[in-house]
């Protein structure tokens, strides 16, 4: 019947009847019958396949639509299909078969399934936006009221019987909206509701109570069974999840959470393991959520119990605790966690050993052993790291745990103590702050304000102040005296006696011969000699007197091995560190040759520990942007500024005179003359065309006034003449493993160092022609794949940092001449950046690695641009001139495929 | 003392010297300042212009000139001791001193007392007036370190040592368990009018003579714990200061009467070694110069401490006050030397 009304009717006839017939007659039809049965007639007309532009089935199916908008929407068909499926227990035999649990999952799937069927123009309530929205409204509502009606007794209900099919038929449902990826309507839909029934139950019962009170309600029944309902694993806990997420945005309180996390899973948590390793494992091990679902999921999943206000009511611990939270630690402690896991991921673990310490005592803290040297390990293997952010973690868990062993003596591995601790560590929150290069290039390109400058205004000022008030006091001591001249015994009170403080801070014998200095630093017996010289040594060295280049190397050696440490006093390691630090700086900068000797050949040495060494590269890096003055320029000016050729101008070029508007000369080179192309050079210019004489073709324009400026600021960098002899032995056996040195493995943090050192340096050769030398060499380092592959995410951030500079140190025109020349080291180089690059922005754990090789993929789709722009001048070039190597016609241009 | 003020600086430092300067003296009426250099040079400066006016090398020899002396009594002249075992005495002309010292005294002296020429009490000056009634008698060490010896000036002879070499082997004994002489400072007393004498030695004692009783001192008594280096006596010659390579400073009142010499007051500083000591003419204000480069002024009368002057950057050598109260000089081994004005006196109209 429904059919033949379907078919037949629908196309033919129903347009043609009013209105209202066709609502007291046709519609009814549908509207009176069986919920479930009529779902089960329209959904598969939808499903048959008519061709697109067949009229009869257009038909059929906008009435289908129209019908099921009738039907289950403004009607609240699907409210009733629930309640239905408990009267066909009642009367069976009915007509739709619902005594085995499939047909019911069948109906669940056709309700979730018709959003996908209907067709694009349908109604809008089908989509699946609203319809999933109306539909959680109305099974929830059903359920809710079926519930009521249910025997009083809850555990009596058997879970296949058929009084179950309601709610196991909303539990279907919902599993398979939310398979369609529609959790949070049917979340959304849900917290409130549990939010309002539990807050209302937590205001009239104490906690203890709870449970009874509600699996003796009816009214909660429903969502008791709902979760036990849902067979479809992967629903559940993304239905979990969902809930969790909009708890927290709600500013839930930590007892209502815990209620309700009860409520949902505490059957299935008791009964199966799934829903628990869900807890255990998945939330806790692979998800990241906000601090405080992490408090709720820990309270109800690990510690069973509800959060009381009540401070330490003593708590009866779960069996599972001690185990749970080993398995947590053992985790937790793993180097290779450390490496590989991203930054948030870590936070969120930290955070939930941490919150798991916190419960814990000291005895049971010793009963289980392996806990305690597995935290000893993960906060060391922690405080090693070169990322602060890990470090914090390590001190937060050290502080928690010292605080369980002994409250009395918390112990501070921070600077700055506070008893708070913030599990959130900045990540776990909704904000992430990720400092990319760009910042970091910010800090390079800052210009540093001259020193002298502002030490000579304070110079100045004092001097007036002293005179200023040299003039007071002599003219108040006149005035007194003036007063009290006729007694002669009380002239004394005229002698007002002045500031008597007194410090030594003058009295300590300074330093004027490099020698003394040198001699002063290698006697540790003498600590305030060396302090005195630590003091001393930055101003005579800046003042490059001519012995220095004599005494330079015996300076550094000392410098680097002096134990600031032993020699300062308590809380000043810090100032004469600097010093010391300030001090290299000013060698390596003042005589950069004999330094540079002696600091690289002690940075390989065995002789020096990973503080040196690191101290070594730290200064190098400082040094190299001193020496470049910090002058480069702006990659905007860069770019703009010569985009094709404009580059300085080399000693070898003829002069540029000639008469007004002679091009700028070009190289050549003659056939035959290859071989000999490094010892001569031929250059050729355009001239302009003699009056009168017209050439059709383009005009190009040099900007000479550009060209001046640039040269202007590159003649400020000094660094570029010392920029082989910073990195070339510094790169030299980096990963040869000696005695003390393992910078591939054991001392990371140095080769991470260096790298960024290197990097830096090559920033501060940029856009000269060393780069273009020394870059070939820079990424033979970085390509290894011990270095570009390296389990810690500080050595690749260095990596693609050094990258980066080399896109940005490395001009155009040397791109295309190195391709134009055959050059491979370049090419090969440069695509493996990119390579590289991509690589690391989709699979790197570490986010600050992922958007630092984004920032490098985006650099290097600069240089390929512009480099095959300047490849195109010189296609056009060769066009012109036809005496370039033929090689120009075989290049394999490694950007082709970036466009 | 909260709201004390800034200790002041120096009103002018005159830089010329190449080596550590030794001793600095105000000449008694014009606004001349004399200061010796441990390399020899003897310089004049003009304390108005601050500028040297003259410079000599008095004595050339290992440690240069060591003391610069001026008196009232000596008048236009100057006299400079050296550590070539001479002193010498210069005239004050025009244009600076006079191109060879009027006299030389040999002494043969090489160590580190510097000479003393006899202070008169105020109240002598004023009345005699006529200073050639009054023996003008030096003071300086003797060949023997641990001798003083007396020298008539305008006869330039010397007149006697103390104490006397012909004493007995018991006084030649005591004298050297005291070591050598290290400060000496001559005066009159001021109701007798006799030439008196302290000197300093280097275990810390100090010797008070007579000159009418050579044989033996008057009084003896050891402040110090270790050797003194400088004493300086008030303008009435009532009392006077005296400093040592301890840490601590002494003022002392000396009864005439009874010939006791008493600590007045004892100040302990911070860090030891006090080279030079002075008395202002007025009594007022004492100032001492100390090898921790600081130079410290003290309430004479009160001994209560006024300012600690922070300027030299090396050890201070002596100190010295103008007759007119107005400046104090002080020399320092940083090859400075620098000109203070501190508490001013009243113009007596």
């Amino acid at each position: 019947m429904g059919r033949l009304l379907l078919f037949e009717v629908a196309p033919n006839w129903l347009a043609q009847f009013p209105k209202s017939v066709r609502s007291q007659i046709y519609d009814p039809f549908f509207l009176e019958g069986p919920s479930i049965g009529v779902l089960e007639e329209l959904i598969p007309i939808l499903n048959k396949k008519g061709s697109d532009k067949d009229p009869v089935h257009d038909k059929i199916c906008s009435s289908v639509e129209r019908l099921l908008v009738l039907c289950y929407l403004k009607k609240e068909g699907i409210r009733q299909m629930v309640i239905e499926f408990d009267l066909v227990e009642k009367q069976k035999g009915v007509a739709v078969k619902k005594d085995d649990k499939k047909s019911v999952s069948r109906v669940a799937q056709l309700l979730a399934s018709i959003p996908d069927k209907i067709r694009p123009q349908a109604s809008s309530k089908l989509s699946s936006f609203s319809f999933f929205k109306e539909a959680t409204v109305q099974l929830i509502a059903g359920a809710e009221e079926k519930s009521m009606q249910l025997p009083s007794v809850c555990d009596t209900i058997e879970k296949d019987s058929p009084q179950n099919y309601a709610i196991f038929f909303v539990g279907e449902t919902f599993s398979r909206i939310i398979r369609r990826g529609s959790t949070d309507i049917v979340v959304s839909e849900m917290v409130p509701r549990i939010y309002d029934l539990v807050k209302s139950l937590l205001l009239s019962y104490s906690n203890a109570s709870l449970p009874s009170v509600m699996e003796s309600t009816p009214k909660f029944w429903f969502w008791l069974y709902l979760v036990e309902t849902m067979r479809d694993q992967y629903s559940i806990e993304r239905l979990a999840e969902g809930i969790l997420r909009q708890l927290a945005s709600r500013a839930v309180t930590d007892t209502e959470a815990y209620w309700i996390l009860w409520l949902l899973f505490n059957r299935s948590y008791n009964h199966t393991g799934t829903i628990r390793a869900m807890f255990v494992d998945k939330f806790i091990l692979w998800k990241v959520f906000p601090v405080s679902c992490l408090r709720w999921i820990l309270q109800y999943s690990i510690f069973e119990v509800a959060p009381t206000m009540e401070g330490h009511v003593k708590w009866q611990k779960p069996p599972h605790f001690v185990d749970t939270l080993q398995h947590l630690v053992t985790i937790w402690s793993k180097r290779e966690f450390v490496q590989s896991s991203s930054v948030e991921q870590q936070a969120y673990l930290t955070a939930a050993v941490g919150l798991c310490l916190e419960k814990m005592s000291k005895q049971e803290l010793e009963t289980a052993k392996d806990v305690l040297s597995l935290i000893l390990q993960g906060v060391s293997c922690r405080l090693e790291s070169p990322i602060d952010l890990v470090r914090k973690m390590a001190s937060a868990i050290a502080l928690t745990f010292s605080k369980a062993v002994d409250p009395k003596n918390p112990l501070y591995l921070d600077d700055n103590p506070s008893d708070v601790v913030d599990w959130e560590f900045e990540v776990l929150t909704q904000k992430k702050v990720i400092i990319t290069t760009s910042s970091r290039k910010q800090f390079i390109n800052k210009p540093k304000t001259p020193l002298q400058e502002k030490s000579r205004e304070n110079l100045g000022d004092k001097e007036a102040q002293k005179s200023i008030l040299i003039q007071e006091i002599s003219d108040k001591g006149v005035e007194e005296d003036e007063k009290d001249h006729d007694s002669d015994s009380s002239s004394d009170s005229s002698l007002e006696p002045y500031d008597l403080s007194d410090d030594d801070s003058d009295l300590n014998k300074t330093f004027t011969q490099l020698a003394d200095i040198v001699a002063a630093l290698r006697k540790p017996d003498d600590p305030d000699g060396v302090e005195r010289a630590l003091d001393a040594v930055e101003k005579l060295v800046r003042a490059s007197p001519d012995e220095l280049h004599h005494n330079s190397s015996d300076i550094v050696r000392a410098l680097v091995h002096v134990r600031c440490a032993d020699v300062a006093a308590e809380g000043e390691e810090e100032s004469s560190e600097e010093k010391r630090h300030k001090a290299l700086v000013s060698l390596l900068v003042t005589c950069p040759f004999e330094s540079l000797d002696v600091v690289t050949k002690l940075l390989y040495s065995s002789s020096v520990d990973i503080s040196q060494r690191i101290l070594i590269i730290d200064v190098m890096t400082e040094a190299a942007l001193e020496l470049s003055e910090t002058k480069i320029i702006t990659k905007e000016q860069q770019r703009k500024g010569n985009l094709i050729t404009s580059t300085s101008q080399p000693w070898f070029r003829p002069g540029d005179r000639g008469p007004v508007g002679a091009g700028p000369w070009r190289k050549v080179s003659g056939p035959g003359t290859s071989m000999l192309q490094n010892w001569s050079h031929q250059y050729e210019r355009e001239l302009p065309s003699r009056p009168g004489q017209r050439k059709l073709g383009k005009t190009r324009k040099w900007s000479v006034a550009n060209s001046k400026d640039l040269q202007q600021e590159w003649s400020k960098n000094r660094f570029p003449m010392y920029a082989a002899a910073f990195m070339l032995p510094a790169m030299q056996g980096f990963d040869k493993k000696r005695h003390g040195v393992d910078l591939l493995n054991r001392d990371f943090v140095v080769l991470g160092k260096l790298i960024y050192m290197l990097g830096v340096c090559m920033k501060c050769i940029a856009m000269h022609p060393e780069a273009s030398a020394l870059a070939p060499a820079l990424l033979d380092m970085i390509r290894s794949r011990d270095v570009s592959y390296h389990p810690e995410a500080y050595v690749r951030r260095s990596v693609l940092f050094a990258a980066s500079c080399i896109l940005v140190a490395l001009h155009p025109s040397y791109v295309a001449s190195a391709l134009i020349e055959g050059n491979q080291d370049i090419s090969t180089g440069l695509e493996w950046i990119r390579i590289y690059s991509l690589h690391v922005a989709e699979s790197d754990p570490d986010t600050e690695c992922a958007s630092m090789a984004m920032n490098c993929l985006q650099l290097h789709s600069e240089i390929a641009l512009e480099t095959s722009r300047a490849l195109e001048s010189a296609d056009r070039m060769k066009a012109q001139s036809r005496t370039l190597p033929s090689k120009l016609d075989n290049i394999i241009i490694p950007f082709a495929n970036m466009n | 003392m909260a709201s004390a003020r800034p200790p002041p600086d120096p009103v002018a430092v005159l830089r010329g010297h190449r080596a550590a300067v030794m001793d600095v003296s105000f000449h008694p009426s014009r606004s001349l300042l004399f200061s010796g250099a441990s390399d020899g040079e003897l310089r004049v400066w003009d304390t108005v212009r601050n500028r040297t006016i003259f410079s000599t090398w008095a004595h050339i020899g290992a440690a240069g000139v060591y003391s610069v002396a001026t008196n009232a009594a000596l008048g236009n002249r100057v006299i400079s001791q050296g550590r070539d075992g001479s002193c010498k005495c210069w005239e004050i002309e025009e244009a600076g001193l006079s191109r060879k010292p009027l006299f030389t005294i040999r002494t043969n002296s090489y160590h580190f007392c510097k000479v003393s020429l006899t202070k008169t009490p105020k109240s002598v000056q004023t009345d005699g007036g006529d200073s050639t009634e009054v023996v003008n008698i030096m003071a300086l060490p003797g060949e023997d370190p641990s001798q003083v010896e007396l020298w008539d000036l305008t006869a330039v002879k010397r007149v006697m040592s103390l104490p006397q070499s012909s004493n007995s082997n018991l006084a030649g004994q005591t004298s050297n368990q005291r070591g050598m002489c290290m400060a000496i400072q001559a005066f009159y007393t001021s109701e007798t009018q006799v030439l008196n004498l302290l000197s300093g030695y280097e275990d810390g004692s100090m010797l008070w003579w007579d000159f009418r009783r050579p044989e033996a001192p008057v009084s003896s008594v050891k402040f110090h714990s270790e050797a003194v280096l400088s004493v300086a006596i008030d303008n009435i010659c009532n009392g006077g200061i005296s400093g040592g390579a301890d840490n601590k400073i002494f003022m002392f009142s000396l009864d005439q009467q009874k010939s006791i010499c008493t600590v007045r007051k004892e100040i302990e500083l911070e860090r030891p070694g006090i080279a030079g000591a002075a008395i202002r003419p007025d009594n007022k204000i004492a100032a001492s110069a100390g090898w921790d480069h600081r130079l410290r002024v003290y309430n004479y009368r009160k001994g209560n401490a006024l300012a600690l002057l922070k300027y030299h950057s090396g050890s201070s050598n002596a100190v010295t006050f103008s007759d007119d109260c107005r400046q104090m000089a002080s020399c320092s081994e940083d090859t400075t030397v620098a000109l203070w004005e501190l508490y001013p006196p009243k113009d007596r109209i």
